[in-house]
């Protein structure tokens, strides 16, 4: 962040509270231009707020909101042109396609030819030509959002904001539509927020993403960095799926019952100091016992609880012998399965390629000062 | 056949209790509703075409339902706005007495209509708590506009009551699109808030208007039933009928029997026209 003042959208330490709750605290992030970033966080993450914050349909207690280098915070929500895809699209019911469209630059009082042009070519980006006359409640889901975003480009936005976009949408169409629509926004070059709570969402539509906890972000980063790379244990667990071993820091090692990982750096975890090991299912193998080759550290030996199947992988669940019985979900491709297909009740090896140590706050006070 | 088919896929024999409960409905319908309604028609035109359009036509027959049509008119005007108004305010804002306040104005319904005339000629009259300080050129009991406010009084809530509901289960999110869209408080009511109320107006018009056409109970006492003067439909009704003129009363009933329909037929062939495109 060498430029503090520019991207197309600064958030600048936004807090808010509702009574006694707090819904946001210190909140700072920033979106480039034509740069899609995502919230992700579970409902009552303060997500929503975040984005009715920026769009000024809610004032923040404290902090700053920049779009473009103008500091909007104080400014109306209709003085800010931000463009907003509400979750249920909030078309206008009585306007038909062309209107909802123009809507923006029919406020704006520019003229009734400019308006068509603008209109027709908004159309054509989103695919709409067939349906220009009809009515919301004639139209798909997707459609529908269609029309919305058109209607926010409408005027060119300061940034596009994304409530749950895809919320409404079945399993497959939002696939679809995501894929749709990030290409669409790759084209137009405007700044994007998303907010959402599924993570393969978040995953695959974001530049960028934070993720949000209990009105605080946890993290944030590029998606390949959250997830190979989680700061806290809510993070590893709520992006993808995650394995936890409490244990200590040791002589450069992770010592937990029977299990000793080498560290390469124990970066700043002190002598001593309590922590946990996280690692995910995709990162463990399994071997028969004694057959370990050097790629991976070996970590515990277990006995196969549960084996099902799910689609593109298997999923394994395997009870250590050691941790008090305590079990590990391991997920295993199609090539694993052939070569070492596993039945429940066998003893197995389990090996790490890649985890993490995390420090074991016991305490909620003691994660504001996570690690860096 | 048909009814009978049906009657054996339900019941496995002939379901008797279909067309005799039917049956007993009409029977009970007919003296209590449809004789009634008939009897006007029938009576009215009984003595031929003639003598009904020469009653219709005399000018004080002409005069009350003129009178009742300008003073439903302007209390369906008021009562629109101002249901329209209240509405919006009610259900944007919450604020202590809310409640209270949606309760005052649904009232007048509750009121029976002699009741309301005498309360509003105890206000206005011209020894009235308000009226008595009016000066004598000023007086408005026993005119054309104390029969507005009558009729006002007794519709107050109808329009406010259809409005309401729809303006309630209307998205929030609607205006707060029109608002990041750039669109001001007046933008948003006039371009995305009205077009959806469109319905719930002509429907709220509609019965407001129809309620103040046959209005009779606040309006005999408020509006001193002159003939010519102040004397509405109704009122002309039971004016000629005292005076043993029933062809004249007759005439005028089934113009008001008419017009019912016709309100009736819109407020119900053209619901789904008013609610959709």
């Amino acid at each position: 962040m060498a430029n503090p003042n520019g991207g197309a959208v600064l958030i600048d330490g936004l807090s808010k509270r509702f009574g006694t709750a707090s819904v946001l605290e210190d909140i700072n992030f920033r979106v480039d231009e034509g740069e899609i970033f995502v919230l992700l966080g579970a409902s009552g993450s303060g997500k929503t707020t975040i984005l009715r914050i920026i769009a000024g349909l809610e004032n923040p207690d404290s902090g700053r909101v920049m779009l473009h280098g103008k500091d909007v915070t104080r400014l109306p929500a209709r003085e800010r042109g931000t463009g907003v895809i509400f979750q249920s699209y909030a078309l206008f019911p009585k306007m038909n396609v062309e209107r909802n469209i123009g809507f923006g630059l029919k406020l704006r009082r520019q003229q009734n030819s400019s308006i068509k042009n603008r209109v027709d070519e908004l159309i054509e980006l989103v695919h709409l030509g067939d349906h220009r006359a009809k009515f919301p409640s004639q139209l798909s889901g997707g459609q529908q959002q269609r029309v919305a975003i058109a209607r926010a480009l409408a005027y060119d936005p300061e940034v596009l904001l994304f409530d749950e976009p895809f919320g409404a949408l079945d399993a497959q169409i939002r696939t679809t539509l995501r894929r749709e629509i990030k290409s669409l926004l790759k084209k137009i070059n405007v700044p994007s927020i998303f907010i959402t709570h599924d993570q393969e969402e978040a995953l695959e539509l974001g530049d960028r993403l934070a993720v949000l906890n209990a009105g605080r972000i946890e993290q944030q980063g590029t998606p390949f960095e959250v997830y190979m790379r989680p700061e806290t244990e809510y993070v590893a667990t709520f992006l993808g799926a995650a394995n936890l071993l409490l244990g200590l820091i040791r002589e450069n090692r992770f010592v937990s019952d029977e299990v000793s990982l080498d560290l390469e750096d124990v970066g700043h975890f002190r002598e001593g100091q309590s922590v946990k090991l996280v690692f995910r299912p995709e990162d463990v193998f399994l071997r028969r016992p004694e057959n370990l080759s050097q790629h991976y550290q070996p970590l515990a030996e277990g006995t196969v609880e549960e084996v099902s199947f799910v689609g593109a992988f298997e999923r394994v669940s395997v009870r250590l012998a050691s941790h008090g019985g305590q079990t590990i979900i391991v997920t295993r491709p199609k090539t694993e399965t052939a070569a070492f297909p596993l039945e429940v009740g066998r003893r197995v090896t389990a090996g790490v390629v890649r985890f993490r140590i995390l420090p074991n706050f016991t305490l909620a006070s003691e994660r504001a000062g996570r690690v860096a | 056949m048909s009814a009978n088919l049906s009657g054996v896929r339900h019941t496995r024999g002939l379901d008797v209790f279909k067309p005799l409960s039917v049956g007993v409905l009409l029977a009970m319908m007919l003296p209590l509703v449809l004789l009634p309604i008939a009897s006007i028609f029938i009576f009215g035109l009984s003595s031929g075409l003639g003598t009904f359009w020469q009653a219709l036509t005399a000018p004080d027959a002409i005069f009350a339902l003129k009178l009742s049509f300008i003073t439903s008119i302007w209390a369906t005007v008021f009562n629109i706005l101002f249901g329209l108004f209240a509405a919006y305010v009610l259900s944007k804002y919450t604020f202590w007495g809310r409640n209270a306040l949606i309760v005052m104005i649904s009232i007048p319904t509750a009121i029976p209509t002699a009741v309301a005339g005498f309360a509003l000629l105890l206000l206005w009259g011209p020894y009235g708590i308000l009226g008595r300080y009016l000066p004598a050129d000023m007086q408005i009991m026993f005119t054309p506009y104390a029969i507005i406010l009558a009729n006002i009084f007794v519709t107050f809530p109808l329009a406010f009551g259809v409005i309401m509901p729809v303006l309630e289960t209307m998205s929030r999110s609607l205006e707060e699109a029109a608002a990041t869209m750039g669109a001001n408080r007046w933008q948003t009511f006039w371009h995305v808030t009205l077009p959806s109320l469109r319905g719930a107006i002509v429907g709220g018009a509609l019965l407001t208007f129809a309620r103040s056409v046959g209005e009779f109970g606040s309006t005999i006492l408020v509006s001193g039933n002159l003939s010519g003067r102040t004397q509405t439909a109704p009122l002309y009704i039971f004016a000629k009928f005292n005076e043993g003129q029933v062809e004249a009363a007759n005439a005028v009933a089934i113009v008001l029997a008419l017009f019912s329909f016709v309100i009736f037929s819109i407020l119900f062939f053209a619901r789904d026209w008013l609610e959709s495109e």
